[in-house]
């Protein structure tokens, strides 16, 4: 082609920076168009990546974990290779749970390797016990399902049949998982070739150099966000998963941070034990770097390329055999929850440092559903669909309701559910009162209400049903989240926020509802023209505008009453006094709803009925 | 003699061109946009374009429009106050969206989201519900929604949208509640789902519907008032305006689904810029159209346009018929700067807009601009011939000399900066629309037109590798140009998931295209298309069981007939292997057919130039130094109205004309073919 530069100057870096984010976002269209499972088509549960050839991260989401597989892959690298591993105890945790697929290709130019594409999804089956193979009481991974170590998938450009046979006789959606398979793989093939086209445009050499440079970029821009935003002195904060899928729990994560100079702690020294439940979430350091950098980078400048370049300036201490960092074989299918809750703790813990910048917590997971069974042709359908729930008050504006606190995550529609599976889904909203007072109002929670038109099996995973997503500022917290069965016959069931393998039958009812979020800052100063208007919306109640904003409405016209408001208000204020930085809603007890479950559960299964049987 | 007129009303300046049909001449007006009422400057421009080609307004036969109102409208919040009616337990469907927030991490803190263009407060659930097969599982209550409607029309709505699940595969209920407004409300325009986007996906259909019926008070105003101004000023011609997909509709058309012609500019764009292609031999063209905040790109292979069902209209996905253009916010008043956390060269998305603009154009703009890096190193000359402004030098160099400063470079290497940057972002997007669908650039010319496109072209047709790269001779207005040579066009199309399997049977597929192309040929009557010039074609939208997203193929009814169902698997699995590199064992299934009713126009020819005695050098008005890739080099400035057919030219060399300036890079050369295009080529 053109335009070959010998040295590489500041626009260079600048240039191959932008082609790098379009690679980038080829992967995710490419993967997106021909993958098959709706939770990455639709919902975009997959994750690219382009790598040095040591395997830091140039660009990409959720910072590399190349490294540690080049430590432990000891039969050579090839061009034509493609690897394929899902095993969270095999790579350092760069995926941490055994439904995630990852796919690794080397970049060979003229024989040497110049760097690596790499993407992983999440997919549907991949065998143990449980369809979805996420089974909310595993005690060890080998509960779970099929872990695949560290194999060529491809040899040398040869696709590795009998690899991908073996693994694929274990899956119960094995079209699906092939389709996904075969889409990730693509997806790193095309960013694999666009490396390659930078380097006929601008000399291998120089691409190379382009990549320490953008690293290099990001160490700098780090070095300076830690000293702004980081204390000398140690502060903490913790909050709580609500319990493990065995009745287990609270469980406490616990975060401590500091500087030194313009280095970055972050201690975890004071995070519960690890669980007997899958609810363990690995954690990787690189990963937790790339969020901390993430977080403190996005306010600056969200058009940097995110990278790895600054992982020297952060340290992390994670003890042995707790919630995060579990010893093996500790079952991990259910680490959504931590996962979410540690950006709750993070966002809390930096925020101590600069309130102004921080926002309320949120829904705090990944609420999913898994629903399996036969149609009445005869043939197995399984879903998996991930909910939302309530977006944080924020500097910025209201959180959103019912959104996606995860980027880029869409729901499935309706029409496609019901045209795909045996479902109504009879209702789909925001869930009232559940979003936290502020001056900024939390988002509310997500009501989705399903009718089983087959029989079958559903799970159940969510979290904050005993924890509440806290408010900052003097905004209130956000509600937890409930789910509750209704029988044909009219007998309602609540239902843990975690369970598998509850049978349905046609006609049954499931009311999913998801936890909203914090607000932020204080709801007496939120104008009352913008409560009444939530009233009208029916996202807020006019009990919930009296109680938390001192919003007086007249009952039948809705009006605002300003007078009763005002001194409504100041007595309010009169009564609470000043305004905490964080408002947490009740500590969870240990084990309430849940142990009622568990002692039903035990009586169903002694019976021989009921909600705990496993499909053979 | 037969005239036809395209008019462009674009945020500046409203773009008028008069097509003479028997010889191909054209005549060109520009005249100031008047966003008050458009209507000051289309009736200026019209008078003004009839002395010039020296005619009566009653000689014009068509006239062609297209219009940003209902886009502005969108954009600027100012529709009309909308009614929505949707399917029990959905109220919240628009509050709701799908639940998107941007990347990266942590995206959602700095997310600003629009109100929905239906508010809660105005939605109400209707008692009814479909099977997805279209069978009605709940009937629907007549008397709630009646009630609902005297509630609606009560609290003051301006505009009404029906929208239930499932209503693609039976309009039943969605008509009836129709019928029932039209009976209480009979002064509210209704939209309905069926009618508007009858396709399944509930959040984008119930959006594009509800979208339709935000703009469509607005529009219809717009339309009844041009049309009145047009009578007045003698001209009894048909009035046609152009749709997103390039096709044309009746004026009546466009006042009840005006979220068809939400992006008529891009596309009259794209089907110029086809047309150009073709004139000069090359009917496959890369077309990028850069204005002051944007930038257009789209692929028109062997003559087709292509057509993509999705587009965004600020922050909303709009699910109707577009010329599958790519928008992105790199344009010549996008602002560079230096974010002080990491250093690096940021050009864009801001603009500075017309107002102030960039900091050349003195009007207080003081941040550094791509039209301001172009001035800088002397890619756009101080004064346009025959423009009205000149250009204050000072002002650009002080900008982008503080741009220098932060990243250490002199003005000159910061100026080169901005526009590589610029170029890179275009780069992209033409990669999108090409690499990225396993389209080889390189077998495409690059049409470049807008204000600001001539400028950059040689340097894109350098990264992307398209030759030639032409520069059609009236860059400032070819969206008018496609107007004029745009056809009838209209969709019908019927959700139809299939799996591909013994039960399906050609005759099913069959029977329906017949029948969606029997709608087709009715509509093209009715529009007054004789039989000869109609045109009907056919596409089903095809992918693998349960995949998420479609592929057209281009059917015809013998073709299916010869060969069976069985060849549409056999070209999707080469399409997509093509794309994604697999053929899975996956049966295909069939998602949409569609008929596209096509009212052919007349034929007709651009006026063709004789060759031009004398060389290229005659049209030197002047010599500067010029800055290119880090060295100042002397290079001629032409005046191009003064180059004629079977001039060469080598670059380095600038091309001034009225509104815009053509670069050409130092290695390359440039021809003027016999329609006056400028073909750039590199040098052999």
């Amino acid at each position: 082609m053109s335009t070959q530069r010998t040295k590489l100057d500041k626009i260079t870096l600048d240039i191959i920076e932008n082609a790098l984010r379009n690679a980038r976002h080829e992967m995710d269209a490419v993967v997106f168009r021909s993958a098959m499972s709706p939770v990455i088509r639709e919902q975009h549960d997959a994750f690219p990546m382009i790598c040095t050839p040591d395997g830091r991260m140039v660009v990409g989401q959720f910072g590399s974990y190349i490294s540690g597989f080049i430590k432990e892959w000891k039969r050579g690298i090839h061009p034509g290779d493609i690897f394929l591993t899902s095993d969270p105890y095999k790579c350092q945790a760069a995926i941490s749970h055994i439904n995630d697929w990852l796919v690794l290709m080397p970049i060979f130019r003229d024989g040497e390797l110049i760097g690596w594409a790499s993407q992983f999804g999440h997919t549907l089956d991949i065998g143990g016990p449980v369809p979805g193979s996420l089974p909310t009481d595993a005690t060890t991974i080998y509960g779970e399902g099929v872990r695949i170590p560290p194999v060529k998938l491809f040899d040398q450009g040869r696709l590795n049949e009998d690899v991908l046979d073996l693994i694929l006789n274990n899956s119960r959606t094995p079209e699906m998982n092939y389709f996904d398979l075969m889409a990730i793989v693509a997806g790193c093939r095309t960013a694999a070739r666009r490396v390659l086209e930078l380097c006929d445009r601008f000399g291998k050499e120089t691409v190379m150099e382009a990549f320490e440079a953008l690293l290099d970029r990001t160490y700098r821009a780090m070095s300076q966000l830690i000293v702004k935003n980081l204390p000398e002195e140690p502060v903490s904060f913790e909050d709580y998963v609500d319990d493990d899928g065995r009745g287990n729990g609270p469980y406490k994560m616990k975060l401590t941070i500091w500087r030194e100079g313009d280095h970055g702690y972050f201690d975890w020294t004071g995070t519960d034990p690890q669980a007997p439940g899958p609810i363990n979430f690995y954690l990787s350091e690189e990963m937790f770097k790339m969020f901390i950098g993430v977080y403190l980078i996005m306010v600056f400048d969200p058009q940097i390329l995110f990278n790895d370049g600054f992982y020297p300036l952060l340290h992390i201490i994670i003890p042995e055999g707790s919630l995060l960092r579990p010893k093996f074989p500790a079952a991990l299918g259910c680490r959504t929850h931590a996962l979410a809750r540690l950006f709750d703790v993070l966002g809390g813990a930096l925020g101590r440092q600069a309130p102004e910048l921080t926002t309320a917590a949120g829904y705090g997971t990944s609420p999913y559903l898994l629903y399996n069974g036969y149609d009445e042709n005869g043939e197995f359908f399984h879903l998996m669909e991930i909910s939302f729930g309530g977006i944080p008050g924020r500097p910025v504006d209201d959180g959103l309701d019912a959104h996606s606190w995860w980027p880029l995550f869409e729901n499935i529609p309706t029409e496609y559910l019901e045209s795909y599976y045996p479902l109504t889904i009879e209702q789909y909203g925001s869930m009232i009162d559940s979003g936290g007072a502020g001056f900024h109002r939390g988002g509310n929670g997500v009501i989705k209400v399903y009718r089983f038109e087959a029989d079958g099996e559903i799970a159940i995973h969510d979290d904050r049903e005993r924890s509440h997503p806290w408010g900052v500022l003097g905004g209130l917290p956000g509600a937890p989240s409930s789910k509750l069965l209704i029988r044909k016959n009219g007998e309602r069931v609540p239902l843990p926020s975690k369970v598998s393998c509850v049978k349905v039958e046609k006609g049954d009812r499931l009311i999913y509802v998801t936890a909203g979020a914090g607000g932020w800052k204080d709801p007496l100063d939120r104008p009352p023209e913008k409560v009444q208007k939530d009233v009208i919306r029916k996202l807020v109640s006019l009990e919930k505008a009296r109680r938390d904003y001192g919003v007086v409405l007249d009952p039948k016209t809705l009006e605002i009453d300003h007078r009763a408001t005002e001194s409504l208000r100041a007595k309010m204020r009169r009564e609470r006094g000043p305004v905490p930085t964080f408002t947490f809603g009740p500590t969870p007890e240990p084990i309430g709803v849940m142990a009622e479950y568990y002692s039903r559960k035990a009586r169903e299964e002694t019976a021989g009925a009921g909600v705990g049987d496993r499909r053979a | 003699m037969a005239y036809r007129l395209g008019i462009d009303v674009g945020g500046t300046f409203t773009d008028l061109l008069l097509l003479d049909v028997q010889s191909g001449k054209t005549f060109l007006v520009k005249t100031p946009s008047t966003p008050q009422d458009p209507s000051v400057g289309i009736m200026e421009g019209i008078e003004r374009i009839c002395q010039v080609a020296g005619l009566s307004p009653g000689e014009i036969a068509q006239v062609l429009h297209g219009t940003t109102v209902a886009t502005n409208a969108v954009l600027e919040g100012k529709g009309a106050r909308v009614g929505l009616l949707t399917t029990e337990g959905y109220r919240y469907i628009l509050h709701l969206a799908r639940s998107w927030t941007p990347g990266p991490l942590f995206g959602w803190i700095i997310m600003k989201k629009p109100e929905p263009l239906a508010a809660i407060e105005d939605t109400r659930e209707v008692e009814e519900r479909l099977s997805p097969t279209g069978e009605v599982v709940r009937p629907l209550n007549e008397e709630k929604v009646r009630r609902d409607i005297i509630d609606l029309r009560d609290r003051g709505i301006e505009s009404l949208t029906v929208s239930l699940l499932h209503s693609y595969a039976n309009p039943v209920h969605e008509r009836r509640i129709k019928e029932l407004a039209a009976e209480l409300c009979p002064d509210i325009p209704i939209s309905i789902s069926s009618e508007i986007l009858p396709e399944f996906r509930e959040y984008e259909r119930t959006l594009t519907t509800v979208m339709n019926a935000y703009v469509k008070p607005k529009v219809r105003s717009y339309f009844l008032n041009f049309e009145r101004k047009l009578r007045e000023a003698g001209i009894n011609s048909v009035v046609n305006v152009v749709r997103s997909d390039g096709g044309l509709m009746t004026l009546r058309a466009a006042q009840d689904r005006p979220v068809y012609g939400l992006l008529s500019g891009p596309a009259g764009g794209v089907v110029a810029a086809a047309y150009v292609g073709r004139l000069a031999g090359h009917p496959s063209v890369l077309s990028l159209d850069m204005g002051g905040t944007s930038t257009d790109v789209a692929l028109t292979r062997n003559g087709q346009l292509t057509i993509a069902r999705e587009t965004k209209v600020g922050y909303y996905p709009v699910k109707s018929p577009s010329v599958d253009v790519q928008t992105i916010g790199a344009g010549g008043g996008s602002i560079a700067h230096v974010p002080e956390v990491t250093g690096a060269l940021r050009v864009g998305p801001q603009s500075a807009g017309a107002d102030p603009g960039p900091a050349c154009y003195g009007r207080g703009g003081q941040e550094a601009t791509v039209t301001d890096a172009n001035l800088v190193l002397g890619h756009l000359p101080p004064q346009l011939v025959g423009g009205e402004m000149s250009l204050d030098v000072d002002a650009a160099h002080r900008a982008v000399e503080r741009i220098g400063r932060r990243l250490g470079l002199d003005v000159h290497q910061a100026a080169q900066g901005i526009l590589d940057i610029v170029n890179e972002n275009m780069f992209g997007a033409l990669r999108l629309v090409s690499v990225e669908r396993g389209i080889d650039p390189r077998e495409f010319a690059l049409v470049a037109f807008g204000g600001a496109g001539p400028m950059h072209a040689n340097a894109l047709g350098r990264l992307i590798g398209s030759w030639p790269v032409i520069i059609p001779p009236d860059p400032g207005v070819l969206s008018a140009l496609g107007f004029l040579i745009s056809e009838f066009k209209n969709e019908f199309a019927q959700t139809f998931i299939r799996v591909m399997d013994d039960r399906l049977t050609l005759d099913e597929v069959l029977s329906t295209m017949d029948r969606l192309g029997e709608e087709a040929r009715q509509w093209l009557i009715e529009e007054g298309i004789p039989p000869q010039d109609q045109d009907i074609r056919f596409n089903i939208d095809v992918r693998y069981y349960r995949q998420g997203y479609e592929i057209p193929l281009d059917v015809t009814h013998d073709q299916l007939r010869r060969e069976g169902l069985a060849s549409l698997k056999r070209r999707f699995d080469e399409i997509h292997h093509q794309l994604y590199g697999f053929i899975p064992a996956t049966p295909m299934e069939l998602v949409n057919i569609r008929a596209i009713g096509v009212g052919r126009i007349k034929h007709f020819e651009l006026h063709k130039h004789e060759p031009a005695p004398g060389e290229a050098a005659e049209a030197i008005i002047d010599q500067h130094r010029i800055y290119f890739d880090g060295e100042f080099i002397p290079t001629p400035i032409y005046d191009r109205s003064r180059l004629g057919v079977g001039h060469q030219l080598t670059g380095p060399a600038i091309i001034t004309q009225y509104d815009t300036t053509t670069v050409v890079l130092p290695g390359y050369q440039c021809t003027v073919d016999e329609y006056l295009n400028l073909l750039i080529r590199p040098q052999t």
